[in-house]
């Protein structure tokens, strides 16, 4: 490992960039969210800054059982959030639609049908500490040695593509 | 003639400043805001039309999803209509145990709400120190209810736990310490100069606005318009609860109300645990088939659910009329119209606290 992967390693551990998009929830996610930023729970002590803009995220929290609106939206925001990165869906909704998934429903869950997820949280809703202990496991994991892994990754499917001509 | 050129400015869905996904469409001219138009329609669920068909029980809980913020209220409200239809009463003890419930529950929800005010002017420190108090409330509410969020903690005929002597004492400490610090932070934001110049006079809604629009709670009453539910429920009148007005129609007297409120809300909790006598909390009961149009006061304003049920016990009817529903159209159409600068119009929308899932169900 070079000089340069194990500082952006160091730093990265650090520099997690949340952003949090409601898909069809009924908030309760969401003010658990933000009640991890009071200075009780103090997300940004380890590292974890919640900006709510999709362009400059590493991390996106998805809370909500896929609300029509946003069957169309949401991979299209997933395609604009830069790499490495990751989506952590907060609460049961986007897990099973929890109990709005019933006959005559709106919602259309999984949201894991939709966007690649790396992590899920279920509760209704689940605790401050468990969203942040939830945030720092998949992000360590994830953006650990990213573009070694990426390059490999590359190379494979290149002698892949070689091979099968 | 110079020609002016209008752009239309799209805020949103997903912004720093909103909780919630929703778009607000500014027309503007230069950089003052002329109109504005809020689109919704990003988290609709259809709770209404899930209700309708199922049995009784089954509607409580949805109900209670309905808004997370506010989900003491929901819950109190359809449990209250459900009794009135079949005639189950409830003990004095319980009636107290709901009223301290649903004043904690309006304590962290102003709380949050001007807490997102003073976010999204950017005095940060206000912000966290509000969210920090909000802390001591939660833990109140987990204390008495076992969870911080939707605690289903109100049950037909009753509450669903007591609330034991040393808990009682912890809720009234924890009164005491949310009323010393608040009397700082409401200082602080009183005497702000920064604070001031971008809240006094700004997102003003016309007495002529108010009057024709039907705003309901805290942004009703900051303009003068004695709008509360809590006036004609006697439990309330007999704990103390009086009318709370303001005059200033700005962003500036909508949050200051809600400071205002808060101190009410912590005389009523302390009103209450005194009143409290030993007693049965849960009565039992039959349910029988009825129409009914309940309304109580929820942080918000006004919340009327209108339900009806067969002699089954399946829910044939059910309509939710929540206050965010005439708030955000009175912001986005009276209060948000020839704003300065474009900062004004996320603070103006915020300050009238609008609560999306509440508004789009």
């Amino acid at each position: 490992m070079t000089v340069l992967q194990k500082l952006k390693n160091a730093v990265r551990k650090r520099s997690i960039h949340v952003c949090y998009v409601n898909t069809g929830s009924c908030n309760g996610c969401d003010i658990e969210i933000l009640a991890c930023l009071a200075p009780k729970y103090d997300i940004e002590q380890y590292g974890i800054y919640v900006h709510n803009n999709p362009r400059e995220a590493d991390v996106i929290l998805v809370t909500g059982g896929m609300s029509p609106q946003w069957i169309d939206k949401l991979p299209d925001l997933w395609d604009r959030v830069p790499e490495p990165k990751a989506v952590v869906t907060i609460g049961n909704c986007p897990l099973s639609g929890c109990v709005f998934n019933r006959p005559g429903k709106l919602i259309d869950p999984p949201v894991s049908k939709y966007i690649p997820v790396t992590a899920s949280v279920p509760g209704c809703p689940p605790r401050p500490s468990e969203i942040i202990s939830t945030i720092l496991g998949a992000a360590d994991d994830l953006f650990r040695d990213y573009e070694v892994n990426h390059n490999e990754n590359k190379e494979n499917k290149g002698k892949k593509g070689g091979s099968q001509k | 003639m110079r020609k002016v050129v209008d752009v239309s400015l799209p805020i949103g869905p997903i912004h720093p400043c909103f909780k919630e996904p929703c778009r607000i469409k500014c027309e503007t001219k230069g950089e003052r805001i002329v109109t504005t138009e809020v689109e919704l329609g990003y988290v609709k669920k259809g709770i209404e039309k899930i209700m309708i068909g199922r049995p009784w029980q089954e509607t409580i809980f949805l109900a209670e999803r309905v808004c997370g913020i506010c989900s003491v209220v929901h819950n109190t409200v359809i449990v209250e209509a459900l009794e009135e239809i079949s005639g189950i009463t409830v003990s004095r003890r319980a009636k107290l145990l709901r009223l301290i419930l649903n004043e904690l529950d309006r304590i962290q929800s102003h709380l949050l709400a001007n807490y997102s005010y003073c976010y999204t002017i950017e005095h940060e420190t206000l912000a966290m120190y509000l969210l920090n108090l909000r802390e001591t409330a939660m833990d109140s509410i987990e204390m008495m209810t076992g969870t911080r969020v939707m605690s289903a903690y109100i049950v037909p005929g009753g509450v669903r736990e007591d609330l034991s002597d040393e808990n009682a004492a912890k809720i009234l400490d924890a009164t005491y310490t949310i009323e010393t610090e608040l009397k700082r932070y409401v200082k602080m934001f009183e005497t702000g100069p920064m604070i001031g110049l971008r809240s006094k006079g700004i997102g003003v809604l016309s007495k002529e606005d108010a009057l024709a629009s039907g705003v309901v709670g805290p942004t009703a009453r900051a303009n003068g318009l004695p709008r509360d539910a809590r006036k004609d429920d006697p439990l309330y009148l007999e704990m103390g609860w009086h009318m709370i007005l303001r005059t200033g129609c700005d962003n500036f007297s909508r949050i200051m109300l809600r400071f205002d409120e808060l101190f009410q809300s912590i005389t009523l909790i302390r009103n209450g645990l005194a009143a409290l006598e030993p007693g049965k909390i849960r009565n039992g009961g039959d349910m029988k088939a009825g129409r009914v149009k309940h309304t109580i006061e929820a942080p918000r304003g006004d919340l009327t659910y209108e339900i009806e049920i067969d002699s089954s016990g399946q829910v044939v009817y059910v309509s939710i009329q929540t206050p965010s529903i005439p708030n955000i159209e009175v912001a986005s159409h009276a209060m948000m119209k020839n704003l300065a600068s474009v900062a004004d119009v996320t603070s103006t929308f915020i300050s009238a606290d609008p609560c999306i899932a509440c508004a789009e169900r």
